[in-house]
């Protein structure tokens, strides 16, 4: 998938990978990869702000941990961020039934009026 | 993980570059009188550099963005050398896959905006109060007159208070921040700002005139300490409109809104 089409979903993503438990960015962004398999483009540097806006908005909790000689910042997902996943699935389960309730209907013969 | 345009246009040097470029045309009226220095031979610090260059904001939100990101190069550039490339290699390729400074800058810009916004909110919300102890001892001295310091502080109060509202927690993720808002915020913080300093210089003249040293003096003392704090705020805040207008209503990527 595209890279522009990845990004409009990029915050569901993120709250997706965390909810096994905490990780820093880096480890967010091959997760993201090794969960679909290598077929998101990602423009890695975009993770990193919306990681810092989800933990405006509350639905992460950041941490700087210190592991071996380098700190790095660990997410947390929060209970307003288990919602809003939770909220994300429903919507995104919706979407593509409606979609692929479309897309996967045969097309009709198209019904020709003979002209009067 | 990059696409073929990221590839073409997305190396350290040229993103950088295009960064610098367009912030001085887009971003900021401001004019800088000395050429940039040349680009530094490590590529991540490069990166972060022009990144940093290409941003407006509160300076400890603003390393602390800047030191995650060069933390994950960092770690993108570990994770490929132990694929097998040389360090070097690598570093190159974990910029690249970060994107070009042109598309990641706008993203880092919009919530340095936001952070400064709520940072001059706070400024505006602390000095409220001493706004409203300055009206009182000018109500005793000038009358009525008086009355544009309560209302600057009325409505400095609750302009901050529905920023900090409306920029985190549970009222951000119901509604977009307001696209006005910054700016609003910022011109609110100078009124108040003014406001506090005219509300000083008052105050030590009653107090020089009236001689009630005791209860004007230390009022105008305060006045004049939290001028300094939100009109620097302000100031700040003024010099990031421009940076504000990439404040879409709508944040790309977001679940709400």
């Amino acid at each position: 998938m595209k890279t522009e089409a990845v990004r409009g979903h990029l915050d569901g993503l993120l709250l997706a990978v965390l909810e096994p438990g905490p990780l820093h960015g880096y480890a967010i962004i091959t997760a993201v990869q090794e969960r679909s398999g290598g077929a998101l483009e990602l423009r890695t540097g975009t993770v990193y702000p919306a990681l810092k806006r989800l933990e405006r908005l509350g639905l992460l909790a950041g941490d700087w941990q210190s592991t071996g000689e380098r700190r790095r910042r660990c997410y947390t997902l929060t209970d307003a961020g288990r919602r809003t996943l939770a909220e994300e699935r429903t919507a995104w389960r919706e979407f593509t039934e409606a979609i692929g309730a479309v897309l996967d209907t045969p097309a009709r013969p198209a019904r020709i009026r003979p002209a009067t | 993980m990059s696409d073929g345009s990221d590839l073409s246009d997305g190396s350290d040097k040229s993103g950088g570059n295009d960064m610098r470029d367009r912030c001085d045309t887009g971003g900021s009226n401001r004019q800088h009188p000395h050429p940039h220095p040349p680009p530094h031979p490590d590529p991540l610090v490069a990166y972060t550099e022009a990144l940093g260059a290409a941003l407006l904001g509160p300076a400890r939100a603003k390393t602390r963005m800047l030191a995650e990101i060069h933390d994950g190069l960092l770690d993108a550039t570990d994770a490929y050398v132990q694929e097998g490339l040389p360090r070097t290699e690598a570093a190159h390729r974990a910029v690249r896959d970060f994107g070009p400074v042109a598309v990641l800058a706008p993203e880092c810009q919009r919530e340095l905006t936001v952070a400064q916004t709520r940072h001059t909110a706070c400024a505006a919300a602390l000095c409220a109060p001493f706004l409203l102890v300055c009206w009182a001892l000018a109500r005793t001295a000038v009358g009525p007159s008086a009355a544009p310091l309560a209302l600057l502080a009325t409505v400095s109060t609750l302009l901050a208070a529905f920023t900090l509202a409306t920029t985190g927690g549970v009222l951000a993720r119901r509604f977009p921040v307001p696209r006005t808002l910054p700016r609003m915020v910022a011109w609110t913080g100078t009124g108040a700002s003014v406001g506090m300093a005219v509300a000083a210089l008052a105050l030590a003249c009653t107090a020089f005139m009236t001689a009630q040293w005791p209860l004007l003096a230390p009022a105008g003392a305060l006045a004049a300490v939290s001028h300094a704090v939100l009109s620097t705020s302000a100031r700040v805040s003024r010099r990031r409109l421009a940076p504000a207008a990439a404040l879409s209503e709508r944040e790309p990527g977001s679940l709400t809104g």
